[in-house]
């Protein structure tokens, strides 16, 4: 997600840590934890024990043709696959290529924002594990 | 996150998501492959404002579908990074501009059956 790449930007250190800012939140519902820049490791499957079945865990699939590693989707654009999360259904915004001005602790006006500055929420069932999930998730 | 982070009007047309303490990192490098990393703390408000322009953006062959509206999107947020005592504030919300935002409804993989017709 953190398509934030070395721009134009004549901003050489900050551009309000723009180039450097990775972070995909997720949380659970019930639950509510936080986490930043990668999904929880506690989703991950368990190895059964007894020889109970094993149907995986039950973090979200990323959409396979566009991210076998599931950090990163595509720039938000018409006509184009907007959810991060495979076997989705629900609420969904997308918005990027955001620009606007802010202040640093030293008084120095920065611009923030490029193409690829973008965010997002999903918010509805996922399907992992073989079962239905709630959740809500936001993109930074 | 937290499901109190995401907040919608009774019509539906304006969703608010906000967080404070977001544990973030700051990467100037990065993509390089030995960017370094400062823990860092972001806190935003995003507020999302359907348009009354429907968009419908479906893959078969994909299997997605989105439909919703193009919306307008606005931005504020703080960072923090204390290791290094930089801090930056965006201004308001309402100076923040977005080219391209849409908001709605989305199915896809094994939630998706194709439209007709």
């Amino acid at each position: 997600m953190a398509r934030d790449r070395l721009g134009s930007f004549e901003l050489n250190r900050r551009r309000w840590l723009e180039l450097g800012i990775t972070s995909a939140l997720a949380a659970w519902l019930p639950g509510a934890r936080l986490n930043a820049q990668s999904a929880p490791q506690s989703c991950a499957p368990s190895i059964p024990q007894n020889h109970e079945p094993s149907n995986g865990g039950p973090c979200p699939y990323p959409i396979p043709w566009l991210d076998k590693n599931g950090n990163h989707n595509q720039a938000a654009m018409p006509n184009v696959e907007l959810s991060s999360i495979y076997h989705f259904k629900g609420k969904l915004a997308r918005c990027s290529g955001f620009h606007g001005m802010g202040t640093d602790n030293k008084g120095n006006r920065l611009a923030w924002g490029t193409p690829t500055t973008d965010y997002s929420y999903m918010a509805g069932e996922y399907w992992a594990a073989r079962q239905p999930h709630q959740a809500v998730f936001a993109h930074t | 996150m937290p499901s109190t982070g995401l907040t919608f009007s009774a019509d539906g047309k304006t969703a608010t998501l906000q967080m404070a303490n977001v544990p973030i990192i700051d990467q100037p490098r990065w993509p390089a492959v030995d960017a370094e990393t400062t823990p860092a703390f972001l806190d935003f408000k995003l507020v999302f404002t359907a348009t009354d322009e429907p968009v419908n953006y479906e893959n078969a062959m994909q299997q997605y579908r989105f439909e919703g509206f193009k919306a307008k999107a606005q931005l504020e947020a703080t960072t923090r990074v204390p290791l290094i005592d930089f801090t930056f504030k965006t201004d308001p919300l309402e100076t923040s501009k977005c080219d391209f935002a849409v908001m709605g409804d989305e199915v896809n993989g094994r939630y998706y059956e194709p439209s007709r017709g």
